[in-house]
């Protein structure tokens, strides 16, 4: 608990003839973490080498290539096949012989096709482009080119042309500017192009097609017509391809790429000429099967031992070991930072604190039954992404603490629900909504002033009381962490830093209570005095507060920089309900407006006009809880998510472990052995 | 007469000053809601340009982001003191 999976550190020798059972039994196993050997610098041993691909990768590794491009054409992937059945290997190392360069051929074919008639379609198009401004041109396009004396020019220019040279001139008012085309002399084409430029002229060229512009244009859009038929010919014939192949493609992709990165696996050995060694990580509890298994695959002739391992700072690879509820809590960790081997993890913790936070928040029964049904309908959106699929494990978990809390502050929408909040209420004093619950309450024979129908003060010392005690914790967490991952003199100036913060913490808040009465909290301010007007709390809280200080500063003076942010830290945690309440006051408000305002007068007087007064109510009812739902996710995930990344990571994690990436693969799509 | 005219005054008072309380709150959240914005503007457009090169920069992005963040909470906080105590 509260740490990773334990590793242990194995070295695997033997003779090259077994390279390839041991491979292939390290790649089934799926649990050996490979430290790929590196020639240079300190992990180097004498003699040995890095080893050579395994004979036959590079044909795997074509075939491989070939269908990853027959996939990403189809546009199929590993997560849009079914899964329900699995090929044997034999199958399909048969097929992949037999069917897979025919179906690539025809594929290709296919493929090179399909580029061929969309080009043309692309240049079809670009043509009509051209030919567009000349629809209305005064004569066929085979008359303005091709002669011995005569040039023509045409182009967009921004106002009326009026040259100096003889000239032709038809124009076409345009949207801006106008559509110029301009017979001259061969003589004059120079002059009349620098004129043009005073007009701003861009010349267009003129297409050489024969017949009007428009003529020509239908013929081409009717070849268009055609070569889309094509292509949506040739794309049916691809799809019954795909429907046919996809779950072969797919299978035959996952047993080839576990194919190929067993053959490159010796790249990540040390070989020599006649043997390999290889390191690596596998979680503790598991060694035993390796052994017994390596043992087996290659019938004893190998030499497997257990390596000591003196510094563990950093060099394992991470796994988390965490209780299966905790596990999509894991997600908000490697957002952060993958914790390291030594380290405290604090997934287990926050797996629990940040539900509860998240119902601190948003304690409202109808809003966590929103989330809880939007967790469960969005479910299968997500399907096949893990990431996703803990996010909305979350959300789950978030919505029914958030229910939980709901009906505890006795919240529905904004409403009460027809119960007293158990122990503390947080219900607001919106347009007079405090006096009706407080005359409900004397009614009832309760506490029936204002004052006690909300109870704000107390819930915000009772999110102050959480935030010394998470914070507290991580100081704990700090200085176990020190003595854990640090050495010598630094080791002890840390721990007693970290226990100086918890100092003046306390020592703060003693003194406050020797002075000021707090509800909720401890009151000194009663004890007798005992030196110049000092009571005995207020004399142990200053020392402990110079205390602390001191042992901060024997770590590094610039930190006593940070003591404020012990009291900006701790009041932070009052967001769990200062936002809480925000959001009962939005619902509230909604209700007020919608229900009291805009529905219930219409209702007394019922008239055409009222009816509909009352649908925009209801509309804005609607819209009000959508809103404040969505922001109900905002800020009770982001909220409770930052008090643990500013306020409680920063006393004591670290981060910065190396994933625990097992050698081998999950099989979807093909048996493991047949 | 006199002692009706005293109560009027008496009640004014009071109303006048829990309209002072709102306004004082209200001026608590606005100026830390201005002060905390303007604090995550240039945080975020950084984190933002941080994100986009390197997207393992996320948590760390979104920690300095809603950093200036507590500012807001503590005006939100003095308002709702200053409304129901």
């Amino acid at each position: 608990m509260f740490q990773p999976e334990s590793m242990s550190r194995l070295l695997i020798v033997a003779s090259k003839q077994q390279l390839e059972p041991v491979i292939t039994e390290l790649y089934r196993m799926n649990i050996f973490h490979i430290d790929d050997y590196v020639e240079k610098g300190d992990g180097e041993w004498e003699g040995f080498r890095i080893g050579m691909p395994l004979a036959g990768a590079d044909v795997t590794s074509a075939a491989l290539v070939k269908i990853r491009s027959i996939a990403s054409a189809f546009g199929i992937s590993k997560d849009t096949v079914s899964d329900a059945e699995r090929s044997s290997i034999n199958v399909l190392k048969q097929r992949i012989e037999q069917d897979l360069p025919a179906i690539a051929e025809e594929v290709e074919k296919l493929l090179a096709k399909k580029t061929k008639y969309e080009s043309m379609v692309k240049e079809y198009e670009q043509r009509i482009e051209a030919l567009r401004p000349f629809i209305d041109a005064p004569a066929p396009l085979e008359l303005l080119q091709g002669y011995d004396t005569i040039s023509f020019i045409a182009g967009n220019v921004k106002s009326p042309v009026s040259l100096s040279v003889p000239c032709e001139i038809w124009e076409k008012q345009l949207k801006s500017g106008y559509f110029v085309i301009l017979a001259v002399k061969n003589s004059d084409v120079s002059t009349v192009e620098r004129e043009l430029l005073d007009f701003q002229i861009q010349k267009i060229q003129i297409p050489t097609e024969t017949g009007s512009a428009s003529q020509v244009i239908h013929e081409y859009e009717l070849k268009i017509e055609g070569l889309k038929k094509e292509i949506a010919d040739l794309e049916r014939q691809m799809g019954t391809i795909r429907d046919k192949h996809e779950f072969f493609l797919m299978s035959s992709e996952e047993f080839l790429s576990g194919d190929v990165e067993q053959a490159e696996a010796p790249l990540r050995f040390a070989t020599s000429e006649h043997a390999f060694a290889v390191t690596g990580w596998v979680p503790t509890s598991k060694v035993t099967k390796v052994f017994e298994n390596l043992d087996k695959a290659c019938a004893g002739k190998v030499y497997v031992s257990e390596l000591e391992v003196e510094d563990y700072n950093e060099m394992p690879p991470v796994e988390y070991h965490n209780p299966d509820f905790a596990h999509p809590t894991q997600l908000f960790m490697d957002l952060y930072s993958r914790p390291r081997y030594t380290e405290v993890d604090p997934t287990l913790l926050m797996a629990i604190l940040f539900p509860i936070m998240f119902g601190l928040i948003l304690g409202d029964v109808g809003y966590g039954v929103i989330l809880l049904i939007m967790s469960m309908g969005l479910r299968s959106f997500v399907k096949g992404s893990e990431a996703g699929n803990q996010l909305i494990t979350v959300l789950r978990n978030c919505s029914i603490s958030s229910i939980i809390f709901g009906l505890a502050f006795s919240e529905i929408f904004g409403f009460s629900l027809p119960w007293q909040p158990i122990w503390l209420s947080r219900h607001i004093n919106m347009g007079g909504a405090a006096h009706g619950a407080a005359t409900e309450a004397a009614a009832h024979g309760m506490e029936a002033s204002v004052e006690h129908v909300s109870h704000i003060p107390q819930l915000l010392v009772i999110s102050i009381w959480i935030g010394i005690l998470h914070i507290t914790l991580g100081r704990i967490w700090g200085a176990r962490n020190a003595a854990k991952m640090d050495h010598g003199h630094h080791r002890t100036l840390k721990i007693y830093a970290n226990i100086g913060w918890i100092l003046v913490m306390w020592g703060i808040l003693v003194l406050i209570w020797s002075n000021f009465p707090i509800p909720m909290m401890p009151d000194f301010s009663q004890l007798p005095a005992l030196v110049a007007g000092l009571n005995p709390a207020m004399i142990a809280g200053a020392v402990m507060l110079i205390l602390g200080l001191v042992f901060i500063a024997r770590e590094n003076v610039l930190d006593l920089m940070e003591v404020p942010t012990i009291i900006s830290h701790v009041l932070s945690y009052t967001r769990l309900i200062a936002v809480g309440l925000s959001s009962v006051a939005i619902a509230m408000v909604t209700n007020f407006i919608a229900i009291d305002m805009i529905i219930s007068p219409q209702l007394k007087l019922l008239s055409p006009i009222g009816i509909i007064l009352v649908i925009v109510g209801i509309v804005v009812f609607l819209f009000g809880h959508a809103l404040n739902t969505a922001l109900g996710i905002l800020g009770g995930g982001l909220h409770p998510l930052r008090l643990h990344y500013v306020e409680f990571f920063t006393k004591f994690y670290r981060g910065g472990g190396k994933k625990y990436t097992p050698f081998g693969m999950i099989r979807k799509l093909t048996k493991q052995t047949d | 007469m006199a002692a009706e005219s005293v109560a009027v005054e008496v009640a004014a008072a009071a109303a006048s000053a829990a309209g002072l309380k709102a306004v004082g709150a209200g001026l608590a959240v606005g100026l830390a809601g201005v002060g905390s914005g303007l604090g995550e503007m240039g945080i975020g457009a950084a984190a933002m340009g941080a994100v986009a090169e390197n997207k393992d920069m996320f948590g760390l992005a979104l920690l300095f982001t809603v950093l200036p963040e507590t500012i807001v909470i503590f005006g939100l906080v003095v308002a709702l003191l200053l409304m129901f105590q």
